[in-house]
């Protein structure tokens, strides 16, 4: 009867059918994000089913000895000087942002993307005791400017299309009208630029935390992650107790698959690595950092039949591949009194209900024609299939009581009429002859039944007759119980080479398991840097230097002089002479630059040494740390940096090994200049950090 | 010749499709297997299964490993969604039942989707079918992605003699079905349904050859709602080279 009075799901998924601007967005959504990440796995070093199945029994390994992990994980974080809290549901973790708010006499707060502060409603409760809380993310903000929810774990505004976020801007940020994306993005920009510099809490997510030594890591495009952790005093990272990872070497792994299967990127732009608060001599970061572990049902979970659900690593990609979202899109995952979830598509379907509920939020999962998309894609194999089936049978307790609340009534009667029947061929044989007998009745003249819209099935299909007689029936009067066709010859058979196509796979497949990584700074790895490098909007100039010369040479000098003489540049915000090469600062000085150490709003350039370079991903390296101001290399609108080739490392996991980044009190990956994909998927450069990179890349004669 | 297979011809083509059924006995036999079907079967328990209702699913899926219990042989199954039923469904159902656990193992261990039998165990690629209209493949979702069996049924498909095979768009992306989704969320079901339509037209093709009775039950009522003159066919009518008489009349 669900089809004559519609419950709020129903009305939602109507509604979000009916909303052509939506359907286009969503479709837009699962051909691009879906076409990236093939190409982006294909990028692998290894084979993606083998790094699957790792990364699958890496998080396993950590979600069954959880007790173990984040009691280690704590006592590491403390050690670093970060203050922690453990909240036991969403209520105490508000509280606990509130009471460092107050405490601290805030009153504007800036937000990078988290995902479990919507999950404990931090927003309102903060905004209800006058606090301003002002969303960074390009995505969130756009949402936040709406009053709407985010509808994509990963792309908030994903069902936006450009002319509603011009709509939008116009009226809440008095720009003209435009559907021009990078003149949308300049103005949120200019805004937010405001926000970071004025803010006295910045709050992140963690996408990780790394057991071995107590690191928050983050990982965004825009740029706004290392602002809310960088330029606010305090700092509050919000972490579901599920999201560890014991080693660096584990990070890099989740790391590479996290990304791919997120945006189809190889590496987000900002990767932070986030160990403590700035150190005495540090010239920036945050000086006050608490993190606030949120369990809200994460243990109860873990002890359940969902507890392969914690696996999740958030990259959004059961969304995007699943075509009930591709139809419905994110707000309409909704409780049975319309409330709306966070976390929609497959995951949030399996989550929710544990959350938020089990008998409001329960009805989720029979929203899925179990086609199984959604675990193909998992970058952590996350069976998500047999998890949504958990949920119908009802959830952390598989409780037919439960069970029994989310299905329809007709359902359920359906199907122990049908069962009744079922258990007895006999009475089976009946009801298909009845059966039968009823279409006929209904159809006399048609082998279709019309059925109307309330029955489901009539809402836009026809349904065939029963067959007069059934094959129980037919084999049972003797017609086919002939064994063997002994007019065929067999001759048109062939014998099929048994699933060579299958085999050869495998074998390409083993055969592209990496060789040793190369030395660091070979002449491939310093070539393969430049290609990436390049790929994702950057530069690079060589500069040659004798072998055993310490001193910068003049070609160095000589390139960044003219760079800034091109720009019409003058004054620079730069590291100390001491943490770059040997009389460059000097040099620039002397022909009239002026430079800084300090952040300076007016400042264009920044000038940056780098710890070292990755080559699979074309990222630079910097860590924190006296006389290297991270805004250095955040706030200026262009950074320049220089980085020797002897230090380009193969990939992510040599460079994690590297002492510094686990000494500073923060470092971060850079790869290319900043950008943004949140309005419509256009690829756009300069949300928040720099919107040019260019690398002196220092090379011996 | 001496080799004897059990059939498990499931509730839909059972009582919807019994010539699909017939097809499918004719196409083993030419491959020269003898067929028997215990006549007790009814239905895995499937469908209660989906819907979270486990003590009536596993009444009938007790029911089905009774029956087949008693028999020999491989157990052949004209669908990948029944078959992922009964290798990764019976085990979910029966968790924590050792006994049972055994029982489901030497069940499940003998049974095959049917393309999978005739390519995988017998080792059959061609059994001399021909066609003379144009057709497509639909990839159902338990079989390609449920079972994993992909490259079995396009093997058969590659054999067949006549008729113009084209590539369904979207080959793998589900067709709206899902069991009882279809009947509780029509709505969207028929969003998935209207977008296989629309790939099915892009083809060219006029029979969309499908490996499921579901799929075929659910695309062939929509093309019929829409009065559009494609059809979906199960891949044994096609080699059995008996496709049914248009029914869309």
């Amino acid at each position: 009867m669900k089809m004559l009075i519609p419950d709020q799901f129903h009305r939602r998924i109507r509604s979000a059918l009916a909303n052509q601007p939506l359907q286009a967005a969503l479709d837009a959504n699962a051909n691009r994000r879906m076409i990236a990440n093939q190409q982006a796995f294909v990028s692998l070093g290894e084979d993606l089913q083998v790094l699957r199945q790792r990364a699958h029994q890496c998080r396993k390994k950590t979600i069954e000895n959880l007790d173990f992990f984040l009691e280690q994980f704590i006592t590491q974080v403390k050690g670093n000087g970060i203050i922690v809290h453990r909240a036991g549901n969403a209520q105490q973790a508000v509280q606990y942002v509130l009471n460092i708010a107050q405490d601290n006499q805030a009153k504007l707060i800036a937000k990078s993307k988290t995902m479990v502060s919507e999950e404990i409603g931090l927003n309102p409760v903060l905004e209800a005791t006058g606090i301003r809380v002002i969303e960074t993310d390009l995505g969130e903000f756009i949402v936040q400017l709406r009053g709407e929810r985010p509808s994509h774990i990963i792309t908030p505004a994903v069902h936006l299309r450009r002319a509603e976020v011009g709509q939008t801007f116009h009226e809440k940020l008095n720009i003209p009208y435009s559907q021009d994306v990078p003149t949308l993005t300049a103005a949120a920009r200019k805004v937010l630029r405001e926000t970071f510099l004025t803010a006295d809490i910045g709050i992140s997510g963690v996408n990780f935390g790394v057991v071995e030594s107590g690191t928050l890591c983050l990982v965004t495009n825009e740029g706004n992650g290392r602002m809310v952790t960088t330029l606010p005093k305090i700092h509050i990272a919000l972490m579901g107790i599920e999201r560890l990872v014991p080693t660096f070497d584990d990070l890099a792994l989740m790391l590479s698959l996290l990304t791919r299967a997120a945006t189809g990127q190889k590496i987000t732009v900002y990767v932070s690595l986030i160990n403590s608060p700035r150190g005495e001599k540090d010239p920036d970061g945050a000086t006050q950092r608490h993190l606030i572990l949120v369990d809200n049902g994460r243990d109860l979970m873990r002890k359940s039949p969902l507890a392969e659900a914690l696996l999740c690593i958030r990259c959004g990609a059961c969304l995007n591949a699943c075509p009930v979202f591709r139809e419905i899109g994110g707000h309409s995952y909704v409780s049975k009194t319309g409330e709306g979830s966070p976390y929609p598509g497959p995951i949030g379907s399996i989550i929710s209900p544990v959350f938020f509920g089990g008998p409001e939020f329960g009805q989720l999962a029979r929203a899925s024609s179990l086609c199984g998309a959604c675990r193909e894609v998992c970058p952590v194999d996350i069976d998500l299939p047999k998890l949504l089936l958990r949920e119908r049978a009802g959830g952390v307790k598989l409780e037919s009581a439960q069970a029994l609340q989310n299905i329809p009534g007709g359902v359920v009667l359906g199907l122990r009429l049908y069962t009744w029947f079922a258990k007895k061929p006999g009475r089976f044989a009946l009801a298909e002859k009845a059966g039968y007998l009823l279409s006929r009745m209904f159809s006399p003249f048609s082998h279709w039944l019309w059925l109307p819209g309330f029955t489901g099935w009539g809402y836009s299909k026809d349904m065939p007759s029963l067959a007069r007689r059934s094959f129980r029936k037919r084999w049972a009067e003797g017609e086919y119980r002939s064994s063997v066709d002994v007019t065929f010859t067999h001759d048109g058979f062939q014998n099929q080479e048994k699933g060579l196509d299958k085999i050869e796979e495998e074998t390409k497949a083993s055969e592209k398991s990496r060789n040793e990584p190369a030395l660091p700074g070979s002449e491939d790895l310093v070539n393969r840097f430049s290609e990436e490098l390049i790929a994702l909007e950057g530069t690079l100039t060589y500069c040659y230097i004798d072998k055993d010369s310490k001193a910068s040479s003049d070609e160095l000098q000589r390139n960044i002089r003219a760079f800034l003489q091109d720009k019409g540049v003058k004054k620079i915000q730069a590291w100390e002479s001491n943490q770059l090469p040997e009389k460059l600062v000097s040099s620039l000085q002397s022909s009239g630059i002026n430079i800084v150490n300090e952040p300076d709003p007016e400042i264009r350039i920044g000038l940056t040494g780098a710890l070292a370079g990755i080559a699979e991903t074309g990222s630079l390296v910097i860590p924190s740390g006296p006389g290297r101001p991270l805004t250095a290399s955040l706030l200026p609108e262009i950074h320049l940096a220089v980085l020797r080739a002897s230090d380009i490392y193969e990939n992510l996991a040599q460079v994690l090994k590297l002492p510094d980044i686990r000494e500073s009190a923060s470092a971060v990956v850079i790869s290319g200049p900043s950008r943004t994909g949140d309005i419509e998927m256009t690829h756009t450069i300069g949300v928040h950090g720099p919107m040019e990179l260019h690398v002196f890349c220092l090379l011996c004669r | 010749m001496d080799e004897i297979v059990q059939l498990l011809v499931t509730c839909i083509i059972d009582s919807l499709y019994p010539e699909t059924g017939e097809a499918v006995v004719r196409v083993l036999n030419r491959a020269g297997v003898s067929v028997e079907f215990p006549p007790d079967q009814t239905c895995c328990g499937q469908p209660a299964f989906n819907a979270g209702m486990r003590g009536l699913s596993r009444s009938l899926a007790e029911q089905t490993i009774r029956v087949f219990e008693k028999t020999q042989g491989a157990i052949v199954v004209p669908s990948g969604s029944c078959t992922a039923m009964i290798r990764h469904g019976y085990p979910e159902l029966f968790q924590g039942d050792p006994d049972w656990l055994r029982r489901v193992k030497t069940i499940s261990e003998r049974t095959y989707e049917f393309s999978e039998f005739l390519v995988d165990i017998l080792g059959v690629s061609d059994v001399g079918a021909s066609i003379s209209d144009s057709y497509t493949y639909h990839a159902s979702c338990h079989l390609l992605r449920g079972l994993g069996v992909s490259y079995q049924p396009r093997t058969l498909l590659k054999t067949i003699r006549g008729g113009k095979f084209t590539e369904l768009p979207h080959s793998e992306e589900c067709c709206g079905f899902g069991g009882l989704f279809s009947i509780e969320h029509p709505e969207v079901s028929g969003a998935m349904l209207d977008r296989k339509i629309t790939n099915i037209e892009a083809s060219g093709a006029n029979l969309i050859v499908s490996c499921d009775a579901g799929c075929i039950t659910n695309i062939n009522g929509g093309l019929h709602r829409l009065g559009k003159p494609q059809r979906a066919i199960h891949i044994a009518d096609l080699l059995a080279g008996s496709i049914p008489d248009k029914p869309n009349h």
